[in-house]
Formats: C-alpha cells, sequence, structure tokens
C-alpha cells in the first residue's frame, strides 16, 4: 500500500524586506527547518517517497552555503525525494539544479527531475511522471506529454508538476505555465501532486495542490501543510491527509476604528492570536490620544509574545478630545497651537498627526517633571 | 500708588532726619545744587525697596565717620486704597516693618511683600544689581541713564509680561518658550536651517540612496545573467543543429563547381591575348608602310619649297647691290663737313683768348690807377702826422701835473673863504663926498671890507682908528693862506701857466691833438698796411705785369669779320663728328649685308640642285611603287584577324568570369564563416559556461534579497525620519507664528501709548516695538518724505527723550493692568534743546495726570513752569525736624 509525502513551494533562500533584521533573519532560518520537519514527518508516517512539486528554492543563484544547507536538511529521510523545477527554479541551462550536481551536494536518494520523464520508483511501486519546467514560462501545457508516456502495469502512476490548473483558481487566468483541469483523468494518473498554489488545495478526487508548508506571505489561504497521500493501487482513490507543518502563522487585519470599542475588539483579538505569529494590523479611522496609547501598549506586550507585530496607523487620524486636550494643560499660545494641529489632523494623517504626537509628548513630558510654570512670579 | 512722605536719617550726609511730606500726586519737583543730597534721597527711596535689610553690602550708606549709625528710610504711601507704612533701617540695628491699613509685616515677609507690589527681585548675594530692579529699574530713572532702554526692559520683561497678561487674559504660555526651544533643537538635529536635510535624516537619506543603487546595479547583475543564461540555451540548440547538418561543405560543393567553369573561361582568354598580339604587330606594320609613303609626298613638296627659296635670296642679293652708290657719297661729303668745322674751332678758339687777354690788361690798368692815388694820399697822411708829433713835442701837458693844480688852486680857495668868515668886516656907507682910508686905501661910497690883520683907518677930519681883529687863529689861518699861496704859485710855474684857466685850454687842446694823430696813424695803416715801402714795391710788380700782357696781345692780331662763339663753333663740330660717325657705320653695314645675301643665294641654289636630282632618278621611282604594293598586303592580313579576336571575345564575355569569380568568393567566405561560427559558438559557449558558473557561485539573488531588506529598513527609517522633521518643522513654524501673533497682540496696547506720546513730539511719527516689547526704530516725517531709522542712530539728547516717553508708556500699560507706579526723574533732559524741552514738559505734564513723579534738578529754572511749587532741599535741611 504504497503511502508518499506530497510538498511544493519551499522557497529556500527567500528573504522578508519587510520585517526587521531580527525577524527576517528568523523567518528565513524557519525555511531550513520547515524541511527538517518534512523529512521528520515523512519518517513519522512512514512514507515511502517524497514528492516536492516544484519551486523548492526561491531563486536560481542562490549562495552555495543555502544550497548546501537545503539538500543536508533532507537527511532525516533516507528514501527517495523527487524534486521538480518550478518557476522560480526552472531547469534552464545554467540553473541552481547544475550548480547542486557541480556542488555534488545532492545526496544519491534525491532525484532531480530535470528533464520531462518518468522517475522510476518501483521499488517503492510508484512511477512518477514529472513534467518540469525548462523556462522561466511556458505558455503550453507541459503536463500534455503524461497522456502518452507509458508505465509497466501494476505500478502507481503518480503526475508531478507546477502550474495553473486552467479555469479553477481565480488568479491562474491567462497565468503562464497552464495545467488542463482534467489531466489526471486523460492521462490515466492515479494521483497528479501540484505546487504553485501556496495554499492546500483539492482540484479533483485525485488532483491536489499541497501549497507550500512553511508560510512566507499574508495572502495564504491554508498555507503551512503538506499531504500524506496514500492509494490502495492503481485505479483506486487516493486517501490524503493534511498535515500541520508550519511554524508561524501570518495574520493580517484591516480595521476601521470608529468608537472605543472598535480598538477594544481588534486588541482582544490580538491577545487571543496562537503564538508565535507574524501580524500586520492596518488601521483607518480615528484615534483620541486615550486610544493611541492604550494601542501602543498593547503592541508592545504583543511585540514580546509574537515572531512580528506590525501595526500600520498612516491612514488612522489622530483625534484628541476636549479631555486630552485639557490633560495636556496646554494653556496661551501653544493652546492655539493645539487647537490648530487639532484640526489640520482632521483631514491629514501626515505631518499634522506626527507634530500633534510630538507636541503632546512632550507636554506630557513637562507634566511629569512637574515644570508647569508654576515656579514663575 | 501715590507716597506722601520721606524721612531719611542717619544716611550719608542726612545725620538729622531729613522730612520731604505733603507730596502731590502728579509732579513734584525737588531741586538743590550739586551735593545737596538729591542723589542720596534717591539712594534711599532705592534702598528701602531693593536692598535687603540684613544686607551688609549697603555700607555706602552709613554716614561718614559714624561707624554706629543706623540708616532709616521712613516711607508712607498709598495704594489699592490702603495706607502702607514702611520704616526699614540697616546696619547697626536692622529692620523692616511694614503696615498696611490694619495688619502689619516684617522682615523679609514685608520685603517680599513690596517687591511682589512693584514686581522687582532681591538678589541672593551682595547689593541689588540691575537685572533684579525689575518694574523700577525702569520707571526710576538714574542721572544720565535715560537713554540706556533697552536693557531695562529686558530686566523688566517678566513682570512687564505678566502685567500685560492679566491686561489680555491669559493668552501668554507658561513654559512656551520652552517647548518652542526643544522643539527647535529637535528640528536642527534632522533639517537644516535652510530645510536641507542634516544628521540622521542626512545619513539616511544617502544610506538608502547608496542601497538603491547596490540594488540596481545588483538587479541589473540578475538580469544579465538570465540574459546569458538563455543565450546559453540558444546556443547549445544552434551547436546541436550545425553538427548534424554541416552547413559548409554543401559551400565548399559549389565553390568547386564555380571554380572549373571559371577556369575554363581562363584558357579562353589566353588565345585571345595571343591573337591580339598578332592583330597589333600588323597593325604596327601598316603604321609603318603608310609613314614612308607619306614620307615620299613630303620630298616633293619640299622640292617646290627649296625653288622658291632660291629666288627669293637672288632677288634680296640684287637690291643690297642697288643701294651700295647712295651710301658711298655720303660718306665723303660727311667727311669734308667734319674738316670744315674743325678749322672754324680753331679760329674761334684764338678769337677768345684775344678778348680775354684784353679783359686782363685793361683791369691791370684800373689797378694800377688806384695804387697810384693810394700811394700819394698815404705819403700825405705820413707827412701831417709827422707835423702834429712835433706840436704835441713841443706843447704837452702834464695830466698829473694838472690835477695837482687843481688841487692846490682848491685848497687855496676853502681856506681864502673860512678866513672871510673869521675875518673883521667893516661896513661902510659914506655920505656922497665923503672919504676915509683904510692902511692908506681910500674908501667911498657903499662898500665892505674884511680885516684879518692889523689895519688903521683914517678917517679924514676925524682921526684914526686902528683895528684888530679878533679870533683864535687867525694868525694860524694867516699862515696857512700864505702858505697855500705859495703851493699855487708853484703848480703854475711847473706847468708853465699863469693861471689854472691857461692850464685847462691847454689841456684840452692837447686832447683834440691827441684824436687827430690817432686819426692820421688809422688813416695810414688803412692806406698802406705794410708801410710806404711795400706799396711802391707792389706798384712796380703791376707796371712791369701791364708790360707782359700788351706784349701777348700782340702775338695774336685780331681776325677780320664775323666769328662764330667758341660754343656754337664747338656744337658744330659735334654735329659734324656723329654725320661722320653715321655714315662710316652704314658703309660697313652694307658692306655686311651684300656679302650675307650672296652667300644665301648659293646655299640656296645648292640645295635646290641637289633634291631634283635624287627626285628625278630611277632607283627613287621603283622604291615608290614597291611600297605602295606592301601597304595593301599589310591591311588585307589586318582584316582578318580582326574577324576572329572579335568573335572569341563575345564567347568570353558571355560567360561572366567576373560573376564567376564573386561566386567562388562568395562560397569561400560562406564556408569559412559558417566553419568559423561553430568554432566561435563553440568558445563562447565553454566561456559562458564558466562564467555562469562563477556567477552562479556567487549567489547574486540572494544578494539582491538581501540588499533589498536593507534598502527597505533604511528606506523605512529615511521616511519615519523625513516625516517627523516635516512634523517638527511644521510644530516650530505653528508655534512660532502663534508667538508672534500673541507678541503682537501684546504690542498694541504699548503702541497706543508710545503713539500717544511721541505724536505730541513728532506729529505722525512713530516708534515700533519689537517682539520684547523693546522700541527699535523711529518713522517720522524729514526732509525727504518719511525717515525710518534705529533708536541708536539718534542724538543723546532724542534718545534720551525716546526713552523717557518709552517709560511713560510702559507706566501707562502697567497702570492699565491695575498696577502701580511711581517714576522717579534724577535731572533728566539736559541734554533737550529749549524747544524740545517746551514739548517735554508738555508730555511729562501730561504723563503726571496718572502717575505720580518725584523729578530732582540742580536747574531749578528749567522747570519754573511747571505749574508745581519746587521744594529746597537746603531749605529743607535747614530746619531740623524731629
Amino acid at each position: 500500500m504504497p503511502r508518499f509525502l506530497h510538498t511544493a513551494d519551499w522557497q529556500i533562500g527567500r528573504t522578508y524586506s519587510r520585517f526587521a533584521p531580527d525577524d527576517a533573519a528568523a523567518l528565513a532560518e524557519a525555511r531550513f527547518t520547515m524541511i527538517e520537519r518534512l523529512a521528520q514527518l515523512a519518517v513519522d508516517e512512514q512514507c515511502e517517497a517524497v514528492l516536492v512539486a516544484g519551486d523548492v528554492f526561491d531563486a536560481q543563484t542562490v549562495s552555495d552555503r543555502t544550497l548546501r544547507r537545503a539538500f543536508n536538511a533532507m537527511s532525516a529521510f533516507s528514501g527517495p525525494w523527487v524534486l521538480l523545477p518550478g518557476n522560480h527554479d526552472a531547469a534552464l541551462a545554467e540553473s541552481v539544479w547544475t550548480r547542486a550536481l557541480r556542488l555534488e551536494t545532492v545526496p544519491a536518494n534525491v532525484h532531480l527531475a530535470l528533464e520531462p520523464s518518468v522517475v522510476d520508483l518501483s521499488p517503492q511501486g510508484i512511477m512518477v511522471l514529472a513534467a518540469p519546467l525548462t523556462q522561466r514560462h511556458t505558455y503550453e501545457d507541459l503536463t500534455a506529454v503524461f497522456d502518452s508516456l507509458q508505465t509497466p502495469d501494476g505500478l502507481l502512476r503518480i503526475g508531478l508538476a507546477h502550474g495553473s490548473i486552467q479555469g479553477v483558481l481565480s488568479e491562474s487566468v491567462d497565468s503562464p505555465n497552464p495545467i488542463a483541469p482534467d489531466r489526471a483523468d486523460r492521462a490515466r494518473l492515479d494521483y497528479l501532486a501540484l505546487g504553485d498554489w501556496h495554499g492546500a488545495k483539492q482540484i479533483a478526487p485525485s488532483t491536489w495542490y499541497s501549497g507550500t508548508p512553511e508560510p512566507e506571505r499574508f495572502r495564504n489561504n491554508e498555507a503551512g501543510f503538506a499531504l500524506v497521500v496514500e492509494i490502495e493501487g492503481p485505479g483506486a482513490e487516493p486517501k490524503v491527509t493534511s498535515h500541520r507543518t508550519g511554524q508561524y502563522q501570518w495574520h493580517q487585519w484591516h480595521e476601521t476604528l470608529q468608537v472605543p470599542t472598535d480598538l477594544d475588539a481588534v486588541l482582544a483579538r490580538l491577545e487571543a492570536l496562537e503564538e508565535p505569529a507574524v501580524v500586520d494590523i492596518q488601521l483607518e479611522g480615528t484615534l483620541d490620544l486615550g486610544g493611541e496609547a492604550k494601542l501602543d501598549q498593547a503592541l508592545s506586550v504583543a511585540q514580546g509574545v509574537h515572531r512580528s507585530v506590525e501595526c500600520d496607523r498612516s491612514r488612522l487620524r489622530l483625534l484628541p478630545t476636549e479631555e486630552d486636550i485639557a490633560a495636556l494643560h496646554a494653556d496661551g499660545y501653544l493652546g492655539e497651537v493645539v487647537a490648530a494641529l487639532r484640526e489640520k489632523a482632521m483631514d491629514d494623517t501626515g505631518a499634522a498627526r506626527e507634530a500633534l504626537v510630538i507636541l503632546a509628548g512632550l507636554l506630557r513630558d513637562r507634566q511629569s517633571r512637574g515644570v508647569n510654570g508654576e515656579g514663575n512670579p | 500708588m501715590k507716597l506722601d512722605r520721606i524721612q531719611v536719617e542717619q544716611l550719608r550726609q542726612f545725620q538729622q532726619p531729613l522730612v520731604l511730606e505733603g507730596l502731590e500726586p502728579g509732579i513734584n519737583l525737588i531741586h538743590g545744587p550739586n551735593e545737596s543730597g538729591k542723589s542720596t534721597l534717591v539712594r534711599a527711596i532705592r534702598a528701602a525697596f531693593f536692598e535687603r535689610h540684613r544686607s551688609s553690602s549697603v555700607d555706602d550708606l552709613r554716614p561718614w565717620g559714624d561707624s554706629a549709625a543706623t540708616p532709616t528710610v521712613t516711607l508712607d504711601f498709598e495704594w489699592g486704597g490702603e495706607r502702607w507704612h514702611l520704616v526699614k533701617s540697616f546696619l547697626h540695628r536692622k529692620r523692616c516693618d511694614l503696615s498696611i491699613g490694619a495688619r502689619s509685616l516684617s522682615g523679609e515677609d514685608a520685603e517680599d511683600r513690596l517687591a511682589d507690589l512693584l514686581g522687582y527681585q532681591f538678589s541672593g548675594r551682595g547689593a541689588s544689581q540691575p537685572k533684579h530692579w525689575g518694574i523700577p529699574g525702569l520707571l526710576w530713572v538714574e542721572q544720565g541713564t535715560g537713554q540706556v532702554l533697552a536693557e531695562a526692559v529686558n530686566f523688566a520683561g517678566d513682570h512687564l509680561k505678566s502685567a500685560l497678561n492679566s491686561l489680555l487674559g491669559e493668552v501668554a504660555s507658561t513654559g512656551g518658550d520652552d517647548i518652542i526651544q526643544t522643539v527647535r533643537q529637535q528640528r536642527d538635529a534632522l533639517l537644516t536651517s535652510t530645510g536641507r536635510p542634516r544628521g540622521d535624516l542626512q545619513k539616511f537619506s544617502e544610506r538608502e540612496e547608496a542601497l538603491k543603487s547596490q540594488l540596481d546595479a545588483l538587479n541589473a547583475r540578475i538580469a544579465d545573467y538570465q540574459t546569458q543564461v538563455d543565450r546559453l540555451g540558444q546556443l547549445r540548440q544552434q551547436q546541436r543543429l550545425d553538427e548534424q547538418e554541416r552547413p559548409w561543405e554543401e559551400a565548399r560543393q559549389q565553390y568547386r563547381k564555380a571554380e572549373q567553369d571559371f577556369q575554363e573561361v581562363e584558357r579562353w582568354r589566353q588565345d585571345q591575348r595571343r591573337e591580339q598580339q598578332a592583330l597589333d604587330s600588323c597593325h604596327q606594320k601598316l603604321e609603318l608602310l603608310q609613314e614612308h609613303l607619306r614620307q615620299a609626298e613630303g620630298q616633293q613638296a619640299q622640292l617646290k619649297e627649296r625653288e622658291r627659296r632660291y629666288h627669293e635670296a637672288s632677288n634680296a642679293l640684287n637690291r643690297a647691290a642697288n643701294q651700295g652708290a647712295g651710301v658711298q657719297d655720303e660718306e665723303v661729303r660727311a667727311r669734308d663737313a667734319y674738316e670744315r668745322a674743325r678749322d672754324m674751332l680753331k679760329l674761334a678758339r684764338q678769337q677768345e683768348e684775344r678778348r680775354g687777354l684784353q679783359r686782363d690788361l685793361n683791369q691791370l690798368s684800373d689797378n694800377l690807377q688806384t695804387l697810384k692815388d693810394r700811394l700819394g694820399q698815404a705819403r700825405t697822411f705820413q707827412q701831417q702826422l709827422k707835423d702834429l708829433q712835433d706840436t704835441q713835442q713841443r706843447e704837452g701837458i702834464d695830466f698829473e701835473a694838472l690835477k695837482n693844480l687843481r688841487k692846490a688852486e682848491q685848497s687855496l680857495n676853502e681856506a681864502r673863504i673860512r678866513s672871510e668868515s673869521v675875518a673883521t668886516l667893516i661896513d661902510y656907507t659914506l655920505e656922497p663926498g665923503q672919504e676915509f682910508h683904510l692902511d692908506g686905501e681910500p674908501l667911498t661910497g657903499q662898500g665892505h671890507q674884511q680885516l684879518l690883520q692889523e689895519a688903521e683907518l683914517a678917517i679924514p677930519g676925524v682921526g684914526r682908528l686902528h683895528i684888530t681883529p679878533g679870533g683864535e687863529d687867525l694868525s694860524e689861518l694867516r699862515l696857512q693862506l700864505s702858505r697855500l699861496s705859495e703851493e699855487h704859485q708853484r703848480q703854475l710855474a711847473t706847468l708853465q701857466v699863469a693861471s689854472l684857466a691857461e692850464a685847462e685850454s691847454k689841456a684840452e687842446r692837447q686832447a683834440t691833438r691827441l684824436n687827430d694823430i690817432k686819426y692820421h696813424k688809422d688813416m695810414l695803416a688803412n692806406l698802406a698796411p705794410d708801410g710806404l715801402d711795400a706799396l711802391t714795391g707792389e706798384l712796380e710788380s703791376g707796371n712791369r705785369r701791364k708790360e707782359q700782357l700788351q706784349n701777348d696781345l700782340a702775338e695774336r692780331p685780331e681776325c677780320p669779320g664775323e666769328t662764330p662763339s667758341l660754343s656754337s663753333a664747338q656744337g658744330a663740330l659735334d654735329v659734324a663728328e656723329k654725320r661722320v660717325g653715321k655714315a662710316q657705320k652704314a658703309a660697313r653695314d652694307h658692306q655686311s649685308a651684300l656679302a650675307s645675301a650672296n652667300v644665301q643665294k648659293e646655299n640656296a641654289e645648292q640645295e635646290w640642285q641637289l633634291l631634283r636630282e635624287e627626285l628625278e632618278s630611277d632607283a627613287y621611282r621603283s622604291r615608290q611603287k614597291k611600297l605602295k604594293d606592301d601597304i595593301a598586303g599589310a591591311a588585307r592580313d589586318r582584316d582578318e584577324l580582326q574577324a576572329k579576336v572579335e568573335q572569341r571575345q563575345t564567347r568570353i564575355d558571355q560567360a561572366r568570369p567576373d560573376l564567376l569569380q564573386q561566386d567562388m568568393q562568395r562560397y569561400q567566405a560562406s564556408a569559412d564563416q559558417q566553419e568559423k561560427a561553430f568554432r566561435d559558438r563553440a568558445l563562447e559557449l565553454t566561456g559562458l559556461q564558466s562564467r555562469l558558473e562563477a556567477e552562479g557561485a556567487e549567489g547574486l539573488e540572494e544578494q539582491r534579497d538581501e540588499c533589498l531588506v536593507q534598502h527597505e529598513q533604511a528606506q523605512r527609517r529615511y521616511e519615519e525620519l523625513k516625516r517627523r522633521s516635516e512634523a517638527l518643522d511644521l510644530l516650530l513654524n505653528l508655534l512660532q507664528e502663534k508667538k508672534q501673533a500673541l507678541t503682537r497682540r501684546l504690542q498694541a496696547p504699548l503702541q497706543r501709548h508710545l503713539d500717544h506720546y511721541l505724536n505730541i513730539l513728532f506729529p505722525q511719527a512713530r516708534l515700533s516695538v519689537d517682539d520684547d516689547l523693546i522700541p527699535m526704530t523711529l518713522s517720522r516725517r524729514g526732509s525727504q518724505g518719511q525717515e525710518t531709522g534705529p533708536l541708536e542712530a539718534l542724538s543723546f539728547g532724542a534718545r534720551e527723550q525716546m526713552g523717557l516717553i518709552s517709560r511713560f508708556a510702559y507706566a501707562d500699560l502697567l497702570r492699565e493692568a491695575g498696577r502701580p507706579t511711581l517714576i522717579l526723574l534724577d535731572d533728566t533732559l539736559v541734554h533737550s534743546d529749549r524747544q524740545r524741552l517746551d514739548q517735554m514738559k508738555r508730555i511729562l505734564f501730561d504723563a503726571a495726570h496718572r502717575h505720580q513723579i518725584l523729578l530732582f534738578t540742580c536747574h531749578p529754572e528749567h522747570w519754573r513752569d511747571l505749574g508745581v511749587e519746587p521744594r529746597d532741599l537746603l531749605a529743607l535741611k535747614a530746619t531740623p525736624q524731629n
């Protein structure tokens, strides 16, 4: 009863420019530990092979060190690995794969499917029909060749491809690297293992996207999984189970603050979030000085527990209440300046807002130092 | 605030109590001469307020030599509807008591209450200084400081502003300046004064740009790398294709075919070249034969030409022979004419010589006559000179002796005159017919006599009068007179004359004679410079020369008839000579022309004869016939060859050997090129492969991603800082703007009061005030329209006036704010002229309606028209108080 692990879109070598350097480093590191977890998962689930459906590497020219680390991370699983070039790591005349071969870093149990071919895993009862990308983008269906490829009877015909199923995924209309939705039927495949879509997704009874095992962007649905596929024999329906492999959950919230309770709701969600996560909160609407302080406090706490917590307040208007203003004890022309900035900050979320924050900070500092002008005669 | 009473005791010169009471609410004029105590009084008032009673820095208050004194000041004033009574003692018994209505305060409480009321501070240590004086420092003007305003306003600043604050409501900000300061510091850390980035902002801006360019460079390299990878794929495909098809071999095949065709055509062309050479030699031969024929025809023409030339030469010889006789005749005639002209010239020359001798003879005769005359004259002058010299010998007179005579005669005359002045004078007028005798000499009528010696006057009928003249040196005079008379006589004798007059006339004659002698000598030297003998010799040699000339003349007889002049005879000879020359040359030329014509004629005849004999010979005729036959044969050969060559050329042209050659080149080049491309591609493949391997090992995309992280980091930081700098800039501008608006609001009331006073002095003038409420510039109507200038530029007097006006304006402002105002002026406005002073008095009087003013002066006469009773400090001191 053949049992194998289907995964894809490792994107090894990916960096995260939007995060602070230490967060970015941790997230990049997570991609290597992900391979180790996959190997361990294959061992734990008694899989006989691991099929990786493209985009193993994020770029062709990653450093030698990255290359070696990626292959070394596979060592826990000694069964066969089949790696398929995707659009990020296409099998070009000179590619990440030719370099890996030159560096002699590819272990013997790792099969690189650099040409349209059949990878013979007959000891595991599997024949893998591989359709690697040999150009960065192609507009023909590379899996069409599967229809005519012959395999011995009694062995599973497993397709391995990277691209967009035509007409199924909303993003994939007119996208490059098209794949026919009925390819599994037409090529008499027992299972078609796909990569490119970063969330786990079933397309047909025996056609699946596994998604990336470690999320690397906010716009992922069901990212962070690998699929264990079990097929009784040729012609049997595959049993697919999804296993959580992701270390970090990525969350991006767009919230509009209108009344004070809106902020409370957001902060409650933040508090309830499973750790460790990568969070990006984008706020709109208005906030008073009290709310601003509360938000600062909550973010500071969250940054302590999660990998990264970011909050974009550029579209948030600061609207101090009368009480806020009174608490600043800004008299005379300072009061006029506060009022003027407040008015400007109503329509302007840029300099006036920042200026108001600075002034409020200075005034609060002054109060906390007890310098309030009473010393003057 | 109204000060009612001041009492001072044991303070400097006021050992005894001095009381100033019944002070008016307006102006109080306190006067006294220098050192009468005005300044002490002012010092006392200042000390009462400014100095702590415990202060040990007030030794100056102590009366001279009284170490145990307790300087005390007592002040009574009204404020806020209550009576205030202050007694303050220093040094020996330090004490301060203040009662306000029914309340009492003492010590520092009392002092602080006063400081609060008037708006000043105390010194922490030592004596009070201007910086502590606050509002009183502004309103209490010390002697000679009325023009210094800015500092006083600065020291009063906080008190003024707090007073203004209460006037305008709460508009000033507590600590606003600190906030502005902080914001400015933070802004200036990021932006320069002109708003350009600096500090971290600049650093991150530069870092962002540097990373951006690094990123661009990496992206470019990656794009290049990817292009190369694509190229590698393409090249490999092409190389495989070429290896299978080997396209250069087909090209080589085509080359060989074209080469064969071309070689065939080459052979045709060799044949063609050979026959063309034959044709060419045939052409040459024909050409040669035809040349010979042309030469024969040329000889016939030459024969005719030679005959013509023979006739021409023989005619020329005949013409020359005919001209011969004329030429010889002319030569003979010309020689005759020449001989005649030569004779004529000889005759003319002889006559010319004769005329010259005659002329010399005449001139010599004239000279001889003149010489004769001169000799005669010279002899006469010689005789006369001799006579004159004889006379001089006889009658010469010595001029030195004459000078002595003149001197002797003058001395004698002087002596005589002197003797007459001392002589006894007898002046007499006798009746007609009367007579008497003096020393025997009869005297009649009228006259006088001088007596130098005793004399006897005998008057007939009367008797004798013996007269002895008096005088001290009469006898000496008499002696001198006789001596001089002797000398005179001696001089006359020397000169052999009777009198001086005679001697003088003799001298005049001698002078005339000496002139004559000189004249004769000069004439003689003129006529005969070398003496009479030389002159005589000259005359004799002249006579001998005359004889010689007469002989020469006789030898040349006079020619009868007309003879030509020498020059015209010479001219005629020249003409004749030229004619002879010409005639001889013509004869020679004719001879040679004749000879040459003869030779030419003979030559021409010989040449003509020779050619005629040859052309008429048989050999010549047979040669000509053979020549014509040869020409016909050669022409036939030529036409045959011509036809063959043309035929073959057509065949060669149709085969287009040029195109065949180009085909060969083309096929060869394509084969070479294709093979070369194959080899080059193999090389490029190797190079590209190894380059890509090297670049791939650099991990370009990973580097780019790392750079991207850094770049976005820097960009975010830059944008944060930029936003912050913009916010700070905005905040600072807003703060300053609002603060300025506030300052303007504060300025307005002060401006109003300033204008009020200023317009009394300068109508329509304006004194503008800066942010710190200090008057800065005066703008007023001048001779050239509106003039504006800083206060410091004004004269001392004007600055003092502006200072006073400003202080009154501050006082008005303080009064409006409900603050007490008391103005002390110590000898102010002494630098103002009369007109200004009058205006300032109006201002002072006006201000006194609102403020109590204590005006101290040592010039009470300047202030008589203030309408107040002056208080004389001396008078006050004279009435001791208790």
